[in-house]
């Protein structure tokens, strides 16, 4: 194994964008370079190829939600239809009996369909 | 049917970054969010993005609700490597299915900073863009790309400490 410091920090991550496939060019070139010449830089790139490749195949393994988060999902989406629901009609509510309110008082000047 | 189908990005992605224990109540966390916010939602992303973002933020408030768990800094001396696999390369996915190494990589997960994390999962298990990563995190693309390249170098150290720790304690690869 090889010691490395802070300052091999740069290459670690150099190293682990060309595993990628994120490095063009130039820059590709140049780690191409260090890892044909570096057998330990020639490891650790294949030691990111096998981590990306552990993480990729998890990543695509099908994951079901359990039940519960599904109905509860669902569940939240009827709360949430009805809440709106609820807050229409009692806003709605709300504003017919100010507006018959203002009538009672006489603030409002308005006939409602007598036409006197 | 759609409910289902984003049910299952939500809690995939919270088990990724959380872990099975905290997944399910996080699931529903999320949840309780997107009801709550989805008259905000306008449309100028796709849903997708706008879910991701409502997970993310919901699993990285969880996490900071924790006792902050740092990420493995370069403290050691060596270079990380992972032996190489039983079968050798010729077969990697059938060396990266073990249920073993699954919980090596969900428990390396766990020492990688919860942003950097976020943002390794999206990229390399989501197999999002860093223009669609930047959007979820609501960061600079740059700043998404520097996350992903910390992340997957953490990522690396962790994993190699965890095989060296197994390896140490008489474990066997697989």
């Amino acid at each position: 194994m090889t010691p490395v410091g802070e300052q091999h920090w740069e290459m670690l991550e150099r190293i682990g964008a060309y595993a990628a496939g994120e490095l063009e060019g130039e820059e590709a070139r140049e780690v191409e370079q260090l890892i044909f010449e570096r057998p330990e830089y020639r490891r650790l790139a294949e030691s990111y190829a096998r981590m990306l490749v552990m993480l990729t195949t998890l990543g695509n393994e099908p994951v079901e939600a359990p039940e519960a988060v599904v109905g509860y999902a669902i569940r939240r989406a009827y709360i949430s239809a009805f809440v709106r629901s609820a807050e229409v009609f009692v806003g709605a509510l709300g504003r017919s009996y100010l507006d018959a309110f203002v009538y009672y008082l006489g603030l409002r000047r308005e006939s409602y369909g007598g036409g006197t | 049917m759609l409910l289902q189908e984003h049910s299952g990005l939500v809690y995939r992605v919270a088990l990724r970054i959380l872990g099975a224990e905290d997944a399910q109540d996080a699931s529903q966390e999320v949840w309780i969010r997107v009801w709550r916010n989805i008259k905000n939602f306008r449309g100028d992303s796709a849903f997708s993005t706008w879910l991701y973002r409502i997970t993310i933020n919901t699993c990285l408030s969880v996490r900071r609700k924790e006792s902050r768990r740092g990420e493995r800094e370069y403290g050691g001396d060596e270079m990380p490597f992972l032996p190489e696999p039983p079968g050798g390369d010729a077969d990697p996915e059938a060396a990266a299915l073990g249920t073993e190494r699954r919980e090596e990589i969900q428990a390396a997960l766990g020492h990688v900073r919860a942003e950097h994390r976020a943002a390794l999962v999206l990229r390399h298990m989501e197999g999002l863009s860093y223009t669609e990563i930047a959007k979820v995190l609501e960061v600079p693309d740059g700043t998404a790309k520097g996350w992903v390249s910390r992340g997957r170098a953490a990522m690396l150290i962790a994993l190699a400490e965890e095989d060296h720790g197994r390896r140490g304690a008489g474990g066997t690869t697989g």
